[in-house]
């Protein structure tokens, strides 16, 4: 599975893709993930190259992604060369992915699936906890390899910001996701949990 | 055994580590900052004994590694591709000296180049300079090469470098880890002993040196063609076209043939210099086409005895500049199996989406200074002064995005904002331009290499305003402490610390002020002082230091003093605070009718009050008595 995780500098992109790594390890999956550092982490576009259970190349090829997580909107838009025909786009979005894109989205049977997450993250009371709502959608995702309970785990052993905060604020994610594909696809038999 | 994931540079480190480097030195950079501080890490996780350091620059670094290894012990020094540039004088020394205990140099390349002034290729200095290289392709492979590279450093006693790049050094794999590590061995019986032939060899010995130095390339070339880390993927498949590969770009290789559906055979070259010609002889031999993909620049290619059937840099097969990303090797690979009637899959991109992507005017995300950043207040202070004629030489930090508020004109490599500037002056002088000149240097890059550049501006008599921006920490490449703090590499806090204003006035400067950047008029005060002490009859070069601390490193001064700020309804979007404050947290509004703050990453600094010329930026006086709780300064990337 590659996944491509986007946001904007100081959005905890790279903490969401080490969540995710950490998660794929526990489940016995081999991983190469490309992470950005330096220049590109002061305020720029952020993005991390996840994959599980691929080759040994760091880069993920364009066209090849099966999923992108990202963390702002326009940063999604400008990943969205990265996904395979068929691929899903989970954002961080109050409506979802600009107008402009929405022909060629249709044409490659790209799926696309929004949150509020800087909103809710507020409501839960810190708004830096937006990834982990994100991180709540994606493994309600009927079509996300990676276990529900391995995630729980990762969180449990790389959390920051309070663990008790993630959790709610993952399970917000897990919530609201699930309603949002049983709208879709969802079938529970899929997912662990 | 128990699965785990490692970063690039933490694989490099922990090889350090359990291969018995007893000494560890590095000057931060990216790509290869995490190196020293992965060593910190696993020698305290397995309570090795190392000695470790964040040296004052590369060459301090490789010097103080290299005494250890000619004391007998194994040493290891971790630079970014162009520190080995300022290390390259005991680099190409200690090539002929040679070593005693296992030495190697980690110089991290950095193809792209992504957060480098150039793209340089650390191979071809070791080319030059006659060091054997080992070029890694993966993070498991680097850890793996370090045991085999100091090895052969100690075979030979030749200084030995372990190449990575950027995609290496920033990869993070999954490897198995706990099991493999050897038990640290003891301190070997060895000491530093005299040998004037070698430690101190005369041009007439230099010259018996080098010959030495020749016979040993020789001699390991030999050995190179027998090493397993030079092999052929699908050797037994029938191809006219075969393709050697290096680092990194190997497995960028392996991936795009699966995309494009089709096999041939790759020499893998884990030692590109010097380069096991036989192997590589015999490999082309069986070919019509033979394809050379590396990074970043020539290494294997440009050794090579005939490159009658060969394509790769030299022919602009591939691109004489920037990164092989998947899609540059793909699309290449593609051409050249169409060319050859080899019927492949299409490159997976679909055209029509990068297409209508790189048409939308989405917003460009260039770096930019945190919200708070101190810089920022001296950067808009130096520009409010001077106006857009002062002449600003910068440097190399965070605070080259300086040139984000056009308060940063050059910069060249470390340390040279203060020599430009001092070249700048003796140019005016000639041309009798008058504009004023003000230079900008960070603490760990003053300390770095501006020392010897101010000595010589003062000395020479050159007159300008040399700014020090002492945020008390390396920021750029991750806090690492700088000679001016009390903490030592391994976090402890035994360091004496030396100051810079002594080091300032030592080097002959007179006019040296202190301020805190945050105090816009009274930094305004002191600037406009201090040109004028600059230009004054008895003038020189004229030293103001902004002294506060970056503001992810240490918020306490933040957090004791908030001062939240709201811009009234009146604000009418007219942009100019965007374009001379730029602070992150400041953004045109979706209607384009005001300037809005993201409260989401604002840290109430207040520094931004000023540049609203129209006053429409205030103190949020309801939220300074209601606001206890300041956002905390956390970033997580
Ligand atoms: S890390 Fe520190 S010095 Fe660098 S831009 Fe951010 S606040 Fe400024
Ligand atoms: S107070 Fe102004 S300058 Fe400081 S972070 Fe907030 S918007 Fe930026």
């Amino acid at each position: 599975m590659n996944i491509i995780v986007a946001g904007l500098g100081g959005q905890g992109v790279i903490y969401l893709t080490r969540l995710l790594a950490k998660a794929a390890i526990i489940d016995k999956h081999s991983l190469m993930v490309s992470e950005s550092h330096g220049m590109s982490q002061r305020g720029g576009s952020v993005v991390s190259h996840l994959k599980v259970g691929g080759n040994k190349a760091p880069l993920i090829q364009r066209g090849t992604a099966d999923l992108l997580i990202s963390l702002d909107p326009d940063e999604a838009v400008r990943n969205l060369p990265f996904l395979r025909r068929g691929a899903t786009v989970l954002v961080n979005s109050e409506d979802g992915l600009m107008q402009e894109v929405s022909e060629q989205i249709t044409r490659l049977e790209i799926q696309v699936f929004s949150l509020p997450a800087n909103r809710m993250a507020i409501e839960l009371g810190s708004p830096a906890v937006a990834n982990v709502i994100m991180l709540g959608l994606t493994t309600a995702n009927p079509l996300f390899e990676l276990n529900y309970e391995s995630i729980l785990v990762a969180i449990d052993i790389i959390g920051s910001n309070g663990k008790e905060l993630n959790i709610k604020a993952f399970e917000a994610g897990f919530n609201s996701g699930k309603e949002k594909y049983l709208e879709y696809i969802y079938s529970p038999s899929k997912n662990s949990k | 055994m128990s699965i785990q994931t490692i970063l690039g540079n933490e694989a490099i480190a922990l090889g350090v580590v359990e291969q018995g480097c007893r000494v560890v030195t590095a000057y931060p950079g990216t790509p290869s900052s995490e190196i020293l501080s992965g060593v910190v890490k696993f020698k305290k996780q397995l309570n090795r004994n190392i000695y470790t350091e964040w040296s004052t620059n590369e060459k301090v670094a490789f010097e103080v590694a290299l005494a250890a290894s000619w004391s007998g012990l194994r040493a290891a020094v971790a630079m970014k591709q162009v520190g080995l540039n300022v290390a390259s004088d005991p680099l190409f020394s200690s090539a002929y000296t040679g070593v005693k205990g296992g030495f190697l140099i980690i110089p991290a390349d950095d193809p792209g180049p992504h957060s480098s002034q150039t793209e340089q290729d650390s191979r071809l200095l070791a080319l030059t300079a006659k060091v054997p290289v080992f070029d890694p392709s993966s993070p498991e492979e680097a850890r793996e090469m370090v045991g085999l590279a100091l090895e052969l450093s100690e075979r030979y006693r030749t200084p030995v470098i372990l190449r990575p790049t950027t995609r290496l050094c920033h990869a993070v794999q999954s490897l198995e880890i706990d099991d493999l590590i050897p038990p640290e061995n003891a301190i070997p019986e060895v000491k530093f002993r005299k040998d004037p032939k070698r430690w101190t060899a005369t041009p007439k010995f230099r010259n018996l040196l080098h010959k030495e130095l020749n016979n040993k390339l020789l001699e390991i070339e030999e050995e190179f063609n027998k090493s397993t880390l030079n092999f052929v993927l699908y050797d037994d498949i029938n191809s006219s076209i075969g393709i050697i590969a290096s680092g990194v770009a190997f497995h960028t290789v392996e991936q795009s043939l699966a995309e494009l559906g089709n096999q041939i055979p790759i020499l893998k070259i884990g030692t590109p210099h010097p380069l096991p010609r036989k192997i590589v002889e015999e490999f082309s031999a069986r070919f019509d086409k033979v394809l050379v993909i590396e990074e970043p620049d020539v290494c294997i290619e440009i050794q090579l005895n005939s490159r009658e059937k060969v394509h790769g840099r030299f022919d602009e097969t591939f691109p004489k500049a920037g990164e092989l990303t998947p899609e540059v090797v793909t699309s290449i690979l593609h051409t050249i199996f169409n060319k050859a009637g080899i019927t492949v899959n299409s490159p997976p991109n679909d055209v029509e989406l990068e297409d209508l992507v790189s048409s939308l005017p989405l917003p460009i995300r260039r770096p930019r200074l945190c919200p708070g950043c101190s810089h920022r207040s001296a950067f808009y202070t130096i520009k409010k002064e001077f106006g857009s004629k002062g002449i600003y030489p910068g440097d190399i930090g965070c605070y080259t995005l300086g040139m984000n508020l056009r308060a940063v004109d050059t910069f060249v490599d470390m340390g040279a904002s203060i020599t430009m500037a001092n070249g700048f002056y003796q140019a005016n002088q000639i041309l009798n331009d008058k504009r004023p000149i003000i230079a900008t240097i960070g603490d760990s890059t003053f300390l770095h290499s501006g020392i010897p550049s101010l000595i010589n501006a003062v000395h020479t008599g050159a007159r300008f305003v040399l700014v020090i921006l002492d945020n008390r920490t390396t920021a750029m490449t991750g806090f690492q402490p700088t000679p001016a703090n009390t903490e030592l590499a391994d976090g402890s806090d035994a360091a004496q610390n030396v100051s810079i204003v002594d080091l300032v006035r030592a080097c002959g400067v007179d006019y040296v002020k202190e301020v805190d950047p945050y105090n816009q008029d009274e930094f305004q005060e002191l600037l406009q002082a201090a040109f004028e002490y600059s230009q004054s009859l008895s003038g020189s070069v004229a030293v103001v230091i902004a002294d506060r601390p970056c503001v992810l490193y240490d918020p306490t001064p933040l957090n004791e003093n908030p001062i939240p700020v709201v811009i009234t309804e009146e604000c009418d979007g007219c942009r100019y605070c965007l374009e001379v404050f730029e602070c992150p947290a400041m953004s045109l509004s979706s209607d384009k009718s005001r300037v809005d703050i993201n409260q989401k990453i604002c840290v109430d600094c207040g520094q931004c009050l000023d540049s609203c010329y129209k006053g429409f930026i205030l103190p949020d006086l309801t939220s300074i008595i209601n606001k206890q709780e300041v956002p905390s300064l956390t970033r997580s990337d």
